[in-house]
């Protein structure tokens, strides 16, 4: 964990490079964080003065949009590399925590006329509740008969609340549509993105953390030695539920419409295991970097017909040359103990001439 | 200290463990013996709330152990190691060492820095110091059964249970290896040890209690056991003609 990373002194040439990537890193993420002001800024001038409305409109709201949507999978994909990652527990129904957070927002706003900000903080609340109940019976399994079960639920729950009528049925629901707040909904997102980095930071240098990757390295000799292992995997189940479940709440809000099939795509479980495991699961930063390109990737290529195939396919040979070349994701390809990995060739080149 | 009365576990039609009762006694070495399939990792799995019994009861200081979860066992004292090693694979040796100290008995707030000094401490007694900052892939089987130890250790037992951990080692390993049970023992920790190596039982075993085809065969000092008949038959003999043999 934590320990390896700082055992490598850095040269002072390389501390300056790192340094100089640091700050180039710093300058990116500044004016990701600062352009959807600006451009939302710009249209909402625009639309004050109708005449003005035209194509740059159109490519500044896409871009915040964009954005928007990484950061969500950003925060879907820290959220599961705590039970995935960090736990050992491949969970495939996480989309069910994302669908209940939409869907508590949505019930709350549409049907009993709650503020959005009163009902955001529900919607957390309500998926990690949910986890904690399902977990316990469900994390009684391992390996693919969890990934099974886990999947099973995450389908069968929306389908029950596309059956109650309280919810809207297949009707839908409609939350009353916020006018001008772009750049608030990729502030939301983003702060949500950063929140999952952070608990996982906190996590990770916990005695709660060493409990979880103890119990993914083996669970008996975790439970031997004390570690309530029940607790501690109920416990990343619900932290992870809460943070997929808060972007669900922003979620419905943002979109202003959320049915069965916009808030509960399956296809949503696999592209946030992806990001997470093409960039490193149970490290910090791999889930990030992982959702950062892979939907970018897939936002720019797939625009549809002949494109979206090529999108799909390249992701599949994505995926495939990561589990085989660099099985623990691109972070450790770069920094890691693994011997494909960048760390380990600049180690033996330093160690060979001495 | 520990009670053991008419512990049963069957797996199957097959009952590993029938009707086998004995007490240890604070302060002691108790040493189990037994030839393979005899039983004894069975038991060890019993008492550490890895099985749940099919019959009988254990108490550990006068509380009933049957029936709580592995996690509580090792709370109210009670270390073990693995004879198959199972160690955290992506943790340095040091790392493994301070999960035991994290979550062990009544410590559970000790606050990582502390786990971690503490975990140093251990690693020196069973003299995997130097290598504490070495991942387990890297660790030979002899320092793969000292980290189990040094785990177990971590945990702050009072009551050890060690499972053929000087099993695979050569004279003069086995030799360190009897110095740091007795060192552990003189820290004031009971310890039950299951071990094939006479000499290590003779060495520093109180007490030896023989264990054959799931039942409590015999009982008695190390001397006792070893000229009981029914013991040479059972175990030793086969063990006498191996070596007359090999
Ligand atoms: N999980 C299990 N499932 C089924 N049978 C088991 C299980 N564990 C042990 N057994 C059986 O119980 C019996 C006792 O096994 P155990 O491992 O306790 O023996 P042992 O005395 O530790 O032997 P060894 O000296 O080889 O370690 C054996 O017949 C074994 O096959
Ligand atoms: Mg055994």
């Amino acid at each position: 964990m934590s320990e390896a990373a700082f055992s490598t002194q850095p040269s002072r040439t390389g501390r300056r490079i790192r340094r100089a990537i640091l700050i180039a890193f710093l300058l990116v993420v500044v004016v990701v964080l600062v352009l959807p002001l600006t451009l939302t800024q710009q249209a909402a001038d625009a639309n004050l003065d109708p005449t003005t409305l035209g194509i740059d409109f159109a490519i500044n709201k896409s871009i915040v949009r964009t954005e928007t949507t990484i950061a969500m999978f950003v925060a879907l994909a820290a959220a599961w590399n705590l039970i995935g990652g960090l736990t050992g527990y491949a969970a495939f129904g996480n989309v069910a925590f994302f669908g209940l957070g939409a869907y508590t927002v949505g019930f709350l706003t549409d049907k009993q006329h709650l503020s959005f900000a009163l009902a955001l903080p529900l919607a957390p609340l309500v998926a990690a509740a949910f986890a904690g109940l399902i977990g316990v019976p469900l994390l009684r399994l391992r390996g693919h008969y969890f990934a099974i079960a886990t999947l099973g639920t995450g389908v069968a729950v929306g389908e029950v609340i596309k059956n109650l009528d309280v919810f809207g049925g297949a009707t839908g629901l409609f939350p009353p549509i916020l006018r001008h707040a772009d750049a608030l909904f990729f502030y939301l997102m983003a702060a949500n993105a950063g929140l999952a980095v952070v608990v996982t930071w906190l996590v990770m240098r916990s005695r709660f953390g060493y409990g979880l990757i103890a119990i993914r390295e083996n669970e008996e000799a975790a439970s031997v030695l004390g570690v309530n292992t029940t607790a501690y995997k109920v416990g990343a189940f619900a932290l992870a539920a809460a943070l997929t479940g808060l972007a669900g709440g922003i979620f419905a809000q943002w979109s202003s419409f959320i049915d069965q099939e916009s808030v509960f795509p399956i296809q949503y479980n696999v592209q946030m295991i992806l990001m997470a495991i093409i960039g490193g699961a149970g490290t910090l930063f791999g889930p990030v970097a992982g959702a950062i390109v892979l939907e970018w990737l897939i936002l720019s290529l797939a625009g549809g017909g002949a494109s979206a195939v090529y999108a799909q396919m390249g992701l599949g040979v994505l995926l495939a040359v990561t589990v085989i070349f660099v099985p623990r994701g691109v972070v450790d390809f770069f920094g890691g103990s693994s011997k494909l990995s960048l760390g380990y060739f600049r180690r033996s080149l330093r160690e060979t001439s001495v | 200290m520990l009670e053991l009365a008419g512990v049963t576990k069957r797996f199957g039609g097959v009952a590993a463990l029938s009707n086998v009762s004995f007490t240890v006694a604070e302060g002691e070495i108790l040493g189990l013996i037994g030839p393979n399939g005899a039983g004894k990792t069975t038991l060890l799995n019993c008492i550490s709330g890895v099985y749940r019994l099919d019959g009988g009861s254990i108490t550990f200081d006068g509380r009933r152990l049957d029936g709580l979860p592995p996690h509580q066992v090792a709370r109210l004292g009670i270390g073990r190691t693995f004879q198959v090693v199972k160690p955290f694979a992506s943790m340095t040796v040091r790392e493994n060492a301070a999960v035991g100290a994290l979550f062990g008995s009544g410590q559970a707030h000790l606050a990582p820095k502390a786990a971690f000094s503490w975990a140093d401490e251990v690693l020196e007694l069973v003299g995997l110091a130097r290598k504490a900052r070495l991942t387990v892939g890297s660790l030979t089987i002899p320092d793969r059964k000292r980290l189990e130890v040094a785990r177990a250790l971590a945990t702050k037992p009072r009551l050890l249970l060690l499972d053929e951990v000087m099993a695979g080692l050569n004279p003069v390993e086995v030799d360190e290896a009897l110095d740091m049970v007795r060192k552990v023992h003189a820290g004031g920790i009971t310890i039950v040890l299951i071990e094939h190596v006479m000499r290590v039982v003779v060495g520093v075993c109180d007490r030896v209690i023989v264990l054959h085809m799931g039942q409590h065969l015999a009982e008695g000092t190390p001397d006792e056991v070893l000229q009981d008949r029914r013991v040479i038959e059972a175990y030793l003999g086969e063990k006498y003609a191996a070596r007359r043999h090999g």
